[in-house]
């Protein structure tokens, strides 16, 4: 199945809900979506395109808004679909139901970015640890890491 | 009853730090839990503090096996955000590296999961020969683990004549070694028995669950970044993508050596087809504000690299995800009604060394489900008092 084979099925599927479609290079398709259609068009690639295999989700901050893309894959294309959602609200579907093997990159996601991701199987942190103070977000641009100050127990002599 | 028994994240037996919960009732895994982050280095944000040609280093630190695999996904993707064109030369030792580090791996992987099964002698014999390759590589590179030999648009080192020969010498011996490895790994009766069935992952699971590489390929599904998204010079290089449809332990371990012997084929087609000219391009200090997915196939499966510029000459947003990652869903399905003493061999480089993991059991009722953690000297008082009273050990009937 050639690129322009997989965007005209797209255009013609999903219609109105593909914001933007482009192919800047051979075997790499991104498809924008709102994200309340993010899990129609998930559900399209998956059961109608065959692409089962999601490589990972990546998140980006853009300041005021968060991208966040999921990338699939088959043996043939590479397609990301990418979603926007605003700062002050980061609501994000689950895309487990359709996609099992995604909680990982969800709870990462969550982790991260502190993007709530709405109906999750399992919402416990999956890399920060526990005694993380809540509402740091590390991979946010606006994050900050400060070294502690040393403290020698007992005190220095 | 059931018991939750956790595994790490500071164990004896581990390499790395991991922290499992196995949910067993009586020998049998009732359920697994992985908990991450206990070697989280914050590259991602880090990388974006760096530019892009520390980021090269960076990203080789990743790991420790498959260095070559990061920095390639990694580079190759910023040569496509500068549009540079790497040469043929570099290419082919990019390619070249990338091949041996696999043979190494393989190797590598094919010594544990002997010594997993309690085959030391095969374990002993697969890293004796793993040596011939990191020779190999430390000629080629000057290192053995990090190699340090990508830069962005090309490779920082040329081949010469003397290596070429001592590469091909080298490999028939390899070659030799493995035919004895694929005829004991697959007819040994002992180790046939101990790796068949073990850690099954069903063809739909294992695609449900996103697994990559040989775990993915053992449950007969071929996928392989090499073939299905070819980059550097995979698209002029004959070679078959291994399969088995055993999906067990016994078809990982059949994948990897087959795959071993088409490592050994590209080696030599690289080898006997090196173009001559230059080795690498200069290249640009800052990249356009653009972004890229580059994907790659390192030997533990697919490597996915997103990287963002925004027109300066540090990243915008660094992305990897590393094989691993995902084949973690897949693991807890694969120890999912196992045995314990199967975790070693699933994990494949996790001691079953349970019994002396931590100093804290939690027990969960099995009718309530309500779960505590007590100490070993709480459990043994709380022993003590259950059997006071009861018949000592002499007096009491064998119940077979």
């Amino acid at each position: 199945m050639s690129d322009q084979i997989l965007m005209d099925k797209a255009k013609a599927s999903l219609g109105d809900r593909v914001v933007e479609i482009t192919n800047p290079a051979p075997r790499r398709i991104f498809i924008r979506v709102k994200v309340d259609d993010l899990l129609a068009a998930v559900g399209w690639l998956k059961n109608e395109m065959g692409f089962t295999h999601l490589a990972t989700i990546s998140g980006v901050d853009l300041g005021q808004a968060f991208e966040v893309l999921y990338h699939f894959a088959n043996n043939f294309t590479c397609v990301n679909i990418r979603t926007e959602i605003p700062r002050d609200n980061p609501l994000l579907p689950s895309i487990c139901e359709l996609i099992p093997g995604a909680i990982l990159y969800e709870r990462e996601l969550q982790d991260m970015f502190g993007i709530v991701v709405q109906n999750i199987p399992d919402t416990r942190p999956l890399l920060l640890p526990d005694g993380w103070p809540a509402g740091n977000y590390p991979l946010r641009k606006d994050w900050k890491y400060e070294r502690p100050p040393e403290v020698i127990p007992g005190g220095k002599k | 009853m059931r018991f939750q028994i956790p595994i790490g994240p500071q164990h004896p037996a581990l390499k790395e730090p991991i922290s499992l919960r196995m949910t067993v009732e009586g020998e049998i895994i009732r359920d697994a839990d992985i908990r991450l982050g206990y070697n989280h280095r914050g590259l991602e944000k880090l990388a974006e503090q760096k530019t892009w040609i520390q980021n090269i280093y960076l990203t080789e630190r990743i790991c420790g096996i498959c260095s070559h695999s990061h920095t390639t996904c990694y580079v190759q993707g910023v040569e496509k955000l500068m549009e540079l064109e790497p040469p043929k030369r570099g290419l082919y030792i990019r390619t070249l590296v990338a091949e041996l580090e696999r043979i190494h791996s393989h190797l590598l992987w094919l010594g544990v999961a002997g010594h997993e099964a309690g085959f030391d002698s095969f374990f002993m014999y697969t890293w004796r020969d793993r040596e011939i390759v990191m020779d190999i590589l430390e000629i080629i590179c000057g290192n053995r683990v990090h190699y340090g030999i990508n830069t962005i648009g090309g490779v920082r080192r040329d081949l010469d004549e003397q290596q070429v020969k001592h590469i091909l010498d080298s490999l028939a011996i390899l070659r030799q070694r493995s035919e004895y490895y694929q005829h004991l790994g697959t007819n040994e009766p002992s180790f046939v028995a101990r790796l068949a069935g073990v850690g099954y992952l069903s063809r739909e699971d294992a695609i449900a669950l996103c697994a990559v590489g040989p775990t993915l390929r053992a449950s007969g599904v071929p996928m392989d970044v090499r073939k299905d998204d070819p980059y550097a010079v995979y698209d002029e290089v004959p070679f078959e993508v291994c399969t088995a449809d055993t999906c067990d332990v016994l078809g990982r371990t059949v994948v990897r050596i087959k795959e071993l012997f088409q490592c050994y084929n590209i080696i030599e087609y690289l080898l006997k087809n090196l173009p001559s000219g230059p080795v690498a391009v200069r290249a640009p200090r800052r990249a356009k504000p653009n972004e890229v997915v580059s994907r790659y196939e390192a030997p533990r499966g697919e490597n996915i690299h997103y990287i963002k510029s925004n027109g300066t000459d540090k990243p915008e947003r660094l992305k990897v995800r590393a094989p691993t990652l995902g084949n973690y869903a897949a693991t807890i399905k694969m120890l999912k009604n196992g045995f314990i003493a199967d975790v070693p061999l699933i994990f494949a480089a996790i001691d079953p060394c349970i019994c002396c993991a931590e100093r804290a059991v939690s027990l969960v009722d099995a009718r309530s489900g309500q779960e505590k953690i007590i100490s070993m000297n709480s459990l043994k008082t709380l022993s003590l008092k259950v059997s006071a009273g009861k018949a000592r050990k002499r007096e009491a009937e064998w119940p077979l």
